[in-house]
């Protein structure tokens, strides 16, 4: 039972990680809480769901499963579509909403506001495009691996693992040996500074956006494959993954992924001991906890 | 303007508001090669004036040259780009990244064969940085960090260096450091613009200086004899400037 | 026309209820600058202390008490103002966005107790028969409408009047003086987070307040009555009434129920039923839009704030 709550915390501990790292480097460089990114995962996920079906449909043998994998070639076509379409969308955001309000200097809660208001828009307009009804990417079952007394775990989510381990450490080698990274977080601690280095600002946003919305909609798409497509399943992952992103330390790209293990594998745990209806109050109880001991995260700098 | 200046300004109008300039008309030349102070009281103007000419205070008139180039809506960092570097008074350090990762940060924005070659000549000049580059900026003292800060600006090998009061709460014997490590960089060919509170020392490397009063340049003149000139201690002594308004 | 003015007494009931709760909202972000993303939390507090208190005894769950209206109502402040202090001292002094996560979870917290804490919150069916004021009045409908009516518009003139002579105290100078520059009321000696932390338990105390109204104009609560939808509603209340404004405050939640009701009632006459679904999630579109234009275009509402601080100023130049 315990092991494979460890197993099933691990899963979803990954998935909360990837959607924290992207809400921690937004929130490191343009220094807002985005609210809205809970719905870059919800759009990267039905903009993957919207290119994988019409892939399939015209052209069937790319739905075919591949190995012992419940989807076929259609699938991860639409991720790597998605996370343009959803990086796109972010800019798209950001041109109409929060640039505006940086170019105006508007203080930080501003944005924050702006945020929730994007956030209320762009959830509601999956809802009224796809109803409130679950989507899937597949209707084929898998059967789960055995892997150890006890412990059992479908090929999607093995190989949902192996991508997320892989794309923490690319980001991080982005963020601390190139030339992309360093610009980051220079932005991050002073833009004027920055400015002053030779580093574009506005570049440098820009890709920080496709960057964490990418991010988003690779959680997305991993979401909709081992649970379901619906469109308030990011705003249900947001307070998750602040809570992961604050436990982790704002700006902190492995600290974002531990915390978002953490909060998966206590989400996980717990559910045996209090009950399934308890799970969303388990991000909760370790956010007031960060906010208590130690504000600033496991790897935060001090503020 | 005049042939052969690295830096000039015609008609400078700059501040944070419209309505209220801190610059108001500064016509102000600097020779290539020439170190030049920037001296004035308090208020008068002299760090918003740097700015401006940096480009991270906007313009609202008037024009900044880079030799012939007419540089003035430039945003900051395409200025650095074509040679005018400049060090802000305070946080002038990435504090969070390590010192190499400062040195690199500037020099990304230079030609890729470029790079290692600049970071070790101005590791070169400051032997002190060299020893540690894996080190936090942030765990630097205020010399030091005064000096990565120069280090920084120095990576693109630009043709103009402005400084906003380096030795501002800095101890006399880190100053005098700072002042000739300035003019170290100052003979190898690079024009310096200085703003200073601290005359003495500012003038004893300089060539030139400037005075600002009330965000105009009201008097200038060889360093040498600016030292001894009476204008300059009644200016910081506070008493108002007994010239026609 | 009797069916008329009863409506008309309901829909204003309904809306000056929306407005106290804009009201207490104001107090927290207009007059301080505290952004609660948790709204429903707090108003949800506030119903379900009322309903816990004063609904007669009922065999299934914890309660009821059988008290007086007017307990549960001060009861509803107390505690959602109690909630209030211990989410402010955890969040005031970091970041502000903290503030604005910290609530955000509340509000999912609280859902979550509504649902799960069958014997206190009678899960997901809620809690009946909440005593309306002027019960015995019920029979005569309009009667019955106004008599509702004028006990809301009491209440929440009553509240008007209170934070508008607060916010004329030092007490409210301070708190604007603190949120223009932190810096300098600092150095005048005022202790910014203590002031901070009262108005933001003032304000989620109101905000108890017209949960408890609400409750006791309907009758009846249920979990789904404090989903997040409510939070962003009085956000746009406030917002298109002009934050820091109390009258703008107000006007706000009047003005965007009417929109809001008369919309709910175009779709259901006009859009076919299946879907009545899809034109919900529209209308709430527009209210996201509607957030998002006002902070580009009129980031001060309509009515914008009222510069109390500076009053001595205008008259000084004679502008008055």
């Amino acid at each position: 039972m315990i092991a494979q709550a460890l197993m099933d915390g691990l899963i979803a501990g990954t998935m909360i990680g990837l959607g924290a790292i992207g809400i921690t480097l937004t929130y490191s460089i343009l220094r807002f809480a985005n609210f809205a990114h809970g719905e870059l995962i919800s759009w990267g996920a039905y903009a993957a769901l919207g290119v994988s079906g019409a892939l399939a449909t015209a052209y069937a043998p790319l739905a075919a499963p591949i190995g012992p994998f419940s989807f076929g070639w259609s699938l991860p076509i639409g991720l790597v579509a998605s996370m343009v379409l959803t990086g796109l969308l972010a800019l798209l955001v950001d041109v109409l909403l929060f640039g505006r309000l940086r170019a105006r200097k508007s203080a930080v809660i501003i944005l924050v506001m702006a945020g929730f208001g994007a956030a209320l828009t762009l959830r509601s307009l999956l809802e009224f495009l796809f109803t409130s009804k679950p989507a899937y990417f597949t209707d084929a079952l898998q059967i789960a691996m055995k892997l150890a007394p006890g412990v059992r775990a479908t090929p999607d989510q093995l190989l949902s693992l192996g991508v997320s381990a892989l794309l923490v450490f690319a980001v991080h080698l982005l963020l601390t040996r190139t030339a992309i990274g360093r610009a980051m977080r220079a932005v991050s601690e002073n833009q004027q500074l920055a400015a002053l280095a030779g580093v574009d600002v506005r570049q440098t946003i820009r890709i920080v956006w496709l960057l964490g919305a990418a991010l988003a909609a690779v959680a997305g798409v991993m979401a909709g494959l081992l649970v379901q497509i619906r469109p308030h399943m990011g705003h249900d992952l947001l307070l998750p993954l602040f809570a992961a992103a604050i436990l982790g330390g704002i700006g902190s790209v492995p600290g974002a992924m531990l915390g978002g293990l953490i909060v998966g594998l206590a989400e996980a745990l717990s559910v045996q001991v209090i009950g399934a209806e308890w799970r969303a109050a388990v991000a909760f109880v370790i956010l007031v906890a960060v906010l208590l001991l130690r504000p600033r995260g496991l790897f935060g700098s001090a503020a | 303007m005049s042939e052969g200046t690295a830096l000039s300004t015609r008609g400078l109008i700059a501040g944070y508001e419209r309505d209220l300039p801190i610059v108001r008309g500064i016509d102000f030349d600097a020779k290539p090669g020439e170190l030049v102070v920037v001296l004035g009281p308090n208020g008068a103007g002299k760090s918003t004036f740097v700015k401006a000419i940096a480009g991270t205070v906007p313009v609202f008139a008037g024009r900044v040259a880079l030799g012939n180039d007419n540089v003035t809506q430039l945003p900051a960092h395409d200025k650095i780009r074509r040679g005018l570097a400049f060090v802000p008074q305070t946080e002038n350090i990435f504090a969070t990244l390590t010192i190499l990762e400062n040195l690199e940060l500037a020099a990304d924005i230079l030609p890729r064969h470029l790079r290692r070659q600049r970071i070790a000549s101005v590791e070169a000049m400051f032997p002190d940085l060299a020893r540690r580059p894996a080190l936090r900026a942030g765990q630097l003292s205020g010399g030091q960090r005064q000096m990565l800060a120069v280090a920084r600006a120095l990576i693109v090998d630009p043709k103009v260096l402005i400084l906003d009061e380096p030795s501002a709460g800095l101890s006399p014997r880190i100053v005098g450091e700072v002042f000739s490590s300035l003019a170290r960089i100052n003979q190898s060919g690079v024009t310096i613009i200085l703003v200073e509170q601290n005359v003495k020392a500012a003038l004893a490397v300089a060539h030139r200086g400037v005075v600002l009063v009330e965000g105009q340049l009201r008097h200038e003149g060889p360093a040498a004899t600016l030292a001894h000139d009476p204008i300059i201690a009644e200016l910081y002594l506070g008493v108002a400037p007994a010239l026609p308004a | 026309m009797i069916e008329l003015l009863s409506y008309g007494a309901f829909f204003l009931t309904v809306a000056l209820t929306y407005a106290i709760i804009c009201l207490g909202l104001n107090v927290q972000w207009g007059q301080t600058g505290l952004f609660n993303v948790g709204v429903a939390g707090f108003v949800a507090m506030g119903a379900y202390t009322s309903a816990l208190l004063t609904t007669p005894e009922d065999p299934v769950r914890f309660g009821g008490f059988d008290l007086p209206i007017a307990v549960g109502w001060l009861g509803a402040a107390l505690m959602a103002g109690l909630l209030s202090v211990l989410v402010g001292l955890l969040t005031i002094r970091l970041r502000a966005d903290y503030l604005a996560i910290a609530t955000f979870g509340v509000a999912v917290v609280m859902q979550l107790c509504a649902l799960n804490l069958e014997p206190l919150t009678g899960g997901p069916f809620g809690i009946g028969f909440i005593p309306r004021p002027f019960g015995w009045m019920a029979e005569d409908r309009l009667t019955f409408g106004l008599l509702n009516l004028g006990l809301v518009v009491l209440t929440t003139l009553g509240v008007y009047l209170a934070l508008e002579r607060l916010l004329r105290s030092p007490w409210g100078r301070v708190l604007r003086a603190i949120r223009e520059d932190e810096q300098a009321a600092l150095a005048l000696g005022k202790n910014a987070f203590a002031f901070r932390l009262q108005a933001f338990a003032v304000g989620g105390a109101i905000m108890g307040l017209a949960g408890a109204v609400q409750a006791h104009f309907i009758g009846f609560i249920a979990p789904e009555n404090y989903v997040p939808m409510l939070t962003f509603q009085v956000w746009a209340m406030l917002i298109v009434g002009g934050s820091g404004n109390n009258k703008g405050a107000v006007l706000g939640a009047v003005l965007v129920w009417a929109v809001w009701a008369a919309t709910a009632a175009l779709i259901s006459a006009v859009v076919p039923p299946e879907l009545q679904a899809r034109a919900a999630a529209l209308q709430i579109v527009m209210i996201g839009l509607a957030i998002c234009i006002m902070l580009l275009v009129r980031p001060r509402g309509i009515l914008g704030e009222v510069r109390t601080v500076s009053r001595h100023v205008h008259e000084a130049s004679g502008k008055k």
